[in-house]
């Protein structure tokens, strides 16, 4: 008892330190600032005062250090910060003592300089100490972005991580846990403090724990001191972190599930800290965010089943059994139809409707409502991998979820509420919506702003502070004419003080028909499959539509007849409806009728016909017969039905994927199918049509869709009014692009300062949240076209595909533009697409085979040298011509440490070496590549 | 009621993650893999590919399944010929290979050869889509772009050694005849541009691929870079948080320049190689290039590929002077393989190097395509010789072709597979396809079966529907 007291009190007394070191500290700088006073004033009136300063600040200066012993013993601050501040400390207090010691004994000199150094000595140890008690950091005004958090991985979930997990998913947990552990517990338990004796920064410390023993036991979160401490409630004594933010519920699981599996610890280093191996780790990430990796079976997850319990039967309501119901489909769709459906009906037992479901196969029914443990279906699924009865037979075995799942139905009773089906797939609306435009607000008048306004306010993201005009201007020139602004309309814009001398700028921009032509040119290449070069050409199996296309960009076609051409084409706009034939024999899914249906429906209408042009989809509700009768009415003969490439004897139909747009004209002309086909998809009220190119251009403009992948126009958009408005408004004026444009370009939104994001996956999640445009790198053309206008054309005239084009082409250009020529290795390595597959959207991420092209391919490097042989003749001195060169390619003043290390490199005479090494170094600047 | 939360809040996470696994860009199906099924493959055999790519349709009666031998005479009847060359012993007993290639054959105690690949009928014979077809495994044209298999196993191992690109193409260029279409697809498709393939066309240039440009010694290029990192500091985006189009940037170009001033880069200068062993190679582009394949795998490379080169009507593509032209052809291809072979034996490389020589398809002098399957024909061939240079195997011949495959986990000194002995020569007993021979190279390399990609919301498997199988009785 009594010794418990007396700890407590220690322990109290320990605690006192902090507060006591600030006696010493003011009383000993306010001694010296009297003293100051006192000398300059030749007074001694401060005199009596000055001592009781002194004689206070000694022995609180004393105090400071005897209960900063206690304290280091007590809260085991490890490092050479603690050193430091410990004796520095001690020799303040002493230095004090002696000044007190000059000071009664008059040694006015001895006594100044003494009392000098100790207030310098105390600001000293004061300063370690708050290093302590604040970070290390604790005066670096950039220290709120260099403590951010680590940004946490949203796309792992515990729920799959029970049970037996590969070795990536323990990596991305073990990497998770330790991010969870450094935002969390690294200010007190880590290499500069272990409070409790405990470092969690690493697994040997981890695993040792503190001074209250290991803080977990592998395999058991239930018996880990760690994890009991975070979930304990904030006032709770042993509760942690004490500092800072509680641990959220997502985070205690991760941590929990980490426990069990093992506490896997994987040895890179977090993101927070770059190193190559924190790199490779992002790189992962971005990979599968482009392509998913869906390998491996996995025979044995469902192991662990049994443990899961299966709820008592519980009465729920419809929605309620709508959902499992729509969850069991679900489940069934990709795990079974591929051989129990109305193609393809194995052991005679077919899964994809209630009646069938219930019958049964050969081997009599496969459920009993109620018990799931006598269902057969049951039984099957949970056979190991290899057994006779066991299924699936083919593809992934079900997950453990997928089973407790369909368990948990049969026991409900196997609701399949009759009526109309509900899909699985979430569909987007068809028609056209025009949703109320919200009230304007102060600052906002834009429609595009109020709607964003709203989903601002829904989401608590606040409007960012609009870009200066240097950034506008650039952003803007790239965007409608894909070239750099020139250094003096540059500085021109900046000067002008009209209140709209954006939407001016604008204007005058889309206004320059060529140059917008010449810019969106690649843009409709890449989605049109049209290229000067590729295969096919040489069989005369693909037709170029390039003349066409220059034309109704530079016209700028009213949206709804550049479709109707492109669909029901003239001979210089055939070729997109008419794919590329290979000689020989094609699979059936690749006939060039079925590309036209695949192209248009995934360039057109956003959506993806490439399944279903095989087989029934697995993954939406269209059909194998859908995707014919689409295709159909692009053929000269009827097609026959071919399932996975072999005949059915079946014959297509027509259709429009969407009947009630209307239904195609019956007749045997092609051509007037076509006709019929393009009146149809063209209505005002298919709105698929018009969102899906409202969503293109903003994607394009804004560097992310409202919705993504802007093929998959049935993904959920984030704000759905935004996008029905645009369609709609666009529809109402005209099918105006350029208008649409306009709208977006003026608006606040567009105006945002650019976000980047850490990785490239986060573009396209599901849970992206809009705050404002996106950074965006510069595309292969606006490369070329942009080293091409600051410093040297990259191509000359013999580079344009002068037969491709429009006879007077030359008239329309500055130079020959990236986009007028035929794809080669630099454009290539840039990330030109080689377009035999329409392409929508390009990758942003720079690699090694891009950089190695550009450090030493010979197109990029010896037109750097032709060019920086003009330039040498042209400037007579660095200066001049490193000012120029900031000006043309970077649209600034180069700083004055810029124009030293540059003339330094270049020589104050120009050297024709160094002007083409500076240019290349100034074309790969971050500056230079992106957009922001 | 606590009970009823719980059943929700399960059938709320269940339904959330399905629909998250059905999504595009869903990185939770990539956790579900499983590395312990049983379909998943032992250890590697082999950590690098070389690929000996016999381009333009290489005759397996004149290589390496040679039958009954006929001499020309003036006059005498086409059918009659089935090969235009003697046979002659090999390493292993009882199988013979064509003259001219005794030194391939002396070395085949290391390795097997395969006389029953049946390639494609693609209803018509064009070179670029049956090679499209042996390199992807995917018949063209394909709705999503098909990568090559050295962007599959770039993108499944990376590079093995990080400063040498994964995929290495040594030997073709790109302004021939069909040129399109060879690019369609020495590419790595939808794996993405960095799984592409590092193109060297001509071997005896390949320093040029990895030194500084044109005109420009280390030493300048380190001071350019100096000066790069420099003005990147300086910069006014140069110092903003970090952004993944500009790490990759940074780090891109990082790479690069390491690549370039690395001790590896030396591996591409042949003239470094002894003059009696480069001698030996140096039959033309095709020889150096298996010279340089040699020196980049003992440097760490993960997949060469090196081509005799395809032309039209150039090469293996004989569509007369087939006899004369071959002789010549075996002349660039005999010492240069034999010496990859021993080379890579000596230094014990050829353990975990799986070595193999393949074509798009054979050719026969009276069969156009397959056997009772009518193909246009393209060659016109007489009946009756009356000149010599219809004295060869002109036309295209699918049903039985001949491939050689070396170390990396495979049988020594093994023959598998038999072609008839009597027109039409073709496979009899053991066929195998490419998928077969692509699941082959991937069991060896460790790559699952069943590897796959979500693509567009669709699987995209390493072969056609993940249904190709391994040879298991290729490999040791």
């Amino acid at each position: 008892m009594q010794n418990n007291l007396l700890n407590e009190l220690w322990q109290i007394s320990g605690r006192l330190h902090p507060l006591v070191v600030h006696f010493p500290i003011s009383l000993l700088w306010v001694g010296l600032l009297l003293e100051c006073i006192a000398w300059r004033k030749k007074s001694d009136q401060f005199q009596s005062a000055i001592g009781v300063i002194l004689w206070v600040g000694t022995i609180t200066a004393a105090l400071a250090v005897g209960l900063g012993f206690i304290l280091i013993n007590q809260d085991e601050y490890t490092g050479n910060t603690i050193t430091i501040h410990q004796w520095s400390g001690i020799v303040t207090a002493i230095l004090s003592g002696l000044t007190l010691y000059a000071f009664i004994s008059k040694e006015t000199k001895s006594y100044r300089l003494l009392l000098f150094l100790t207030v310098l000595g105390v600001s000293f140890a004061g300063h370690y100490g708050a290093m302590l008690t604040h970070g290390e950091d604790y005066l670096d005004l950039s220290k709120e972005e260099k403590t951010q958090k680590i940004a946490l991985n949203p796309t792992l979930h515990v729920e799959k991580l029970q049970g037996k997990i590969d070795p990536n998913q323990k990596q991305d947990l073990g990497i998770e846990a330790r991010n969870i552990i450094a935002n969390h517990c690294y200010d007190c338990h880590s290499i500069k403090k272990s409070k409790g004796k405990l470092r969690l920064d690493a697994l040997e410390y981890v695993l040792k724990g503190g001074k209250e023993g290991p803080a977990l036991v592998v395999g058991h979160p239930e018996k880990s001191e760690m994890i009991r401490r975070i979930k304990l409630p904030a006032s709770d004594d042993d509760a942690m972190p004490t500092k800072g933010k509680r641990l959220t519920k997502k985070e205690i699981e991760i941590l929990e599930v980490w426990v069990k599996q093992g506490a896997p610890w994987p040895g890179v280093a977090l993101k927070s800290a770059p190193s190559t191996a924190a790199i490779d780790q992002e790189e992962e990430i971005e990979e599968n965010s482009s392509v998913v990796k869906k390998s491996g079976s996995s025979e044995d997850r469902i192991m662990n089943t049994s443990e899961m319990p299966v709820k008592a039967p519980e009465v729920l309501n419809a929605n309620q059994l709508q959902e499992l119901n729509i969850n069991v489909r679900t489940i069934l769709a990709h795990n079974c139809y591929s051989c129990h459906n109305a193609t393809k009906t194995k052991g005679g037992l077919r899964l994809d409707k209630k009646e069938f479901i219930f019958k049964g196969g050969e081997n009599g029914p496969i459920l009993v409502a109620g018990n799931s443990e006598k269902s057969d279906m049951i039984r099957r699924v949970k056979l190991p991998f290899g057994h006779d009865d066991a299924m699936p037979t083919k593809g992934k075995r079900l997950s453990k979820e997928d089973v407790a799942m369909l368990e948990y139905w049969i026991q409900q009773g196997a609701p399949w509420p009759s009526g109309p089906e509900k899909s699985l797939y979430r569909v987007a609306a068809l028609e056209p919506r025009m949703p109320t435009l919200p009230k304007a607000t102060a600052g906002l008048n834009q429609p595009i702003d109020l709607f964003v306004n709203e989903y601002f306010k829904k989401n608590k993201i606040s409007w960012q502070k609009s870009v200066d005009d240097k950034t506008y201007i650039r952003r803007v020139y790239l965007d409608v004419t894909g070239l750099n602004p020139s250094p003096e309309s540059i500085s021109a814009f900046v000067k002008d003080t009209k209140s709209n001398k954006r939407e001016v700028l604008v204007d005058k921009l889309l206004a320059n028909n060529e140059g917008y032509a010449q810019h969106w040119l690649t843009f409709w290449n890449d989605a049109l499959r049209n290229d000067y070069s590729g295969t096919g050409y040489i069989t005369n199996g693909r037709f170029g539509i390039t003349k066409w296309l220059y034309g109704s960009l530079k016209t700028n076609k009213p949206y709804d007849k550049f479709v109707k051409e492109l669909i029901s084409p003239t001979k210089e706009s055939e070729g997109f409806i008419r794919g590329i034939q290979w000689r020989g024999t094609i699979n059936s899914s690749q006939s060039t009728e079925m590309q036209a249906a695949q192209n248009v429906s995934q360039v057109l209408l956003g959506l993806n016909l490439k399944c279903t042009s095989c087989h029934d989809s697995f993954i939406s509700d269209w059909k194998l017969d859908d995707a014919y009768a689409f295709a159909n009415v692009f053929s000269s003969k009827t097609l026959e039905i071919h399932r996975c490439d072999l005949p059915t004897g079946r014959m297509a139909g027509y259709g429009v994927l969407y009947n009630s747009l209307g239904k195609i004209k019956e007749t045997n002309i092609t051509a007037e199918r076509l006709v019929s086909l393009a009146d149809i998809l063209v209505q005002k009220k298919n709105g698929r049509l018009y969102r899906t190119l409202v969503n293109r251009v903003w994607a394009q403009l804004m560097g992310r869709g409202i919705v993504e992948p802007v093929d998959m126009m049935d993904n959920e958009p984030w704000s759905q009014d935004l996008l029905d408005w645009l369609a709609s408004d666009f529809t109402a004026n005209g099918y105006d692009m350029k208008r649409l444009m306009r709208q977006i370009l003026i608006s606040k939104t567009y105006q945002t300062p650019a976000m980047g994001l850490k990785e490239s996956q986060m573009l396209t999640a599901s849970n992206f949240v809009f705050k404002g445009i996106m950074k965006r790198r510069i595309t292969a053309e606006q490369f070329a076209d942009a080293v091409s206008q600051s410093f040297f054309p990259l191509y000359s005239d013999s580079a344009l595909v002068k037969k491709m084009l429009p006879a007077d082409i030359k008239n329309d250009i500055p130079f020959v533009r990236a986009s007028l020529v035929k794809n080669d290795p630099f454009l290539t390595a840039l990330g030109r697409p080689n377009r035999e597959n329409v392409s929508t959207s390009r990758i942003s991420q720079a690699n090694l085979l891009q950089a190695l092209e550009l450090t030493n391919g010979n197109k990029f490097n010896l037109s750097l040298r032709k060019g920086a042989e003009i330039w040498a003749q042209k400037y007579q001195t660095g200066e001049s011509l490193v000012k120029a060169l900031y000006l043309k390619a970077l649209g600034r003043e180069p700083s004055f440490k810029e124009i030293t290390l540059a003339v330094k490199y270049i020589g104050k005479k120009p050297s024709v070496e160094g002007i083409q090494d500076l240019v290349w170094a100034v074309t790969l600047l971050p500056e230079f590549q992106l957009i922001i | 009621m606590k009970n009823q939360w719980n059943r929700r809040e399960f059938l709320q996470n269940t339904s959330t993650a399905t629909i998250a696994a059905l999504g595009l860009g869903s990185p939770i199906a990539s956790l579900m893999a499983d590395p312990t099924s049983p379909l998943a493959k032992k250890a590697a055999t082999a950590d690098t590919v070389i690929l000996l790519w016999m381009a333009g349709g290489m005759a397996h009666t004149e290589t390496f399944d040679p039958k009954r031998y006929t001499p020309y005479e003036k006059g005498m009847e086409g059918n009659r010929v089935l090969s235009t060359f003697k046979s002659m012993p090999t390493a292993i007993d009882g199988v013979n290979f064509s003259e001219g290639l005794q030194s391939v054959g002396s070395v085949m105690d290391k390795g097997t050869v395969i006389r029953s690949y049946v390639a494609a009928d693609l209803g018509h014979i064009l070179h670029s889509r049956h090679q499209y077809h042996w390199h992807t495994s995917y018949e063209p044209p394909q709705s999503v772009a098909a990568p090559h298999i050295g962007a599959w196993i770039s993108k499944e191992l990376g590079p093995k050694n990080p400063v040498i690109p994964s995929f290495i193409d040594i030997g073709q260029r790109f302004t021939v005849g069909e040129a399109e279409e060879l690019k369609a697809f020495h590419t790595a498709g939808f794996l993405g541009n960095e799984h592409g393939p590092f193109l060297i066309p001509d071997p005896s240039q390949g320093l040029e691929s990895v030194r500084p440009p044109v005109g420009m010694d280390m030493k300048r290029f380190e001071s350019r870079n100096q000066l790069y990192n420099n003005l990147i500091s300086q910069s006014a985006h140069g110092e903003f948080g970090s952004d993944y189009q500009k790490e990759s940037l940074r780090r891109s170009m990082e790479q690069a320049y390491i690549l370039l001033n690395s001790p590896e880069s030396k591996a591409f200068n042949l003239s470094t190689e002894p003059k009696e062993i480069y001698d030996i190679y140096n039959t033309g582009r095709f020889g150096l290039g298996c010279l340089l394949a040699r020196r980049l795998t003992e440097k760490g490379a993960r997949f060469i590929s090196v081509t005799t080169e395809y032309e039209p009507f150039f090469g293996w593509d004989t569509h007369e002077n087939g006899h004369t032209r071959l002789e010549g052809m075996k002349r660039m291809i005999d010492g240069p393989i034999a010496q990859l072979i021993k080379d890579l034996d000596k230094t014990g490389h050829l353990d975990r190097t799986l070595v193999i020589l393949a074509s798009e398809f054979s050719r026969d002098m009276m069969v156009e395509g397959r056997p009772d399957l009518k193909v246009q024909e393209q060659v016109k061939q007489p009946e009756i010789l009356n000149d010599i240079k219809f004295y060869g195997m002109h036309r295209h011949f699918t049903d039985g072709c001949s491939i050689l495959m070396w170390g990396g986990g495979i049988k020594k000194g093994h023959v598998y597979g038999k072609t008839a002995d009597e027109r039409p020569c073709k496979t009899i007993t053991n066929p195998v396809k490419i998928d077969g021979i692509h699941q082959t190279i991937y069991h060896a390399l460790g790559i699952k079966p069943d590897t796959q990609y979500e693509i567009e919301k669709r699987p995209f498997y390493t072969t056609p529907d993940g249904k190709g199988k391994a040879v298991q009785d290729l490999l040791a």
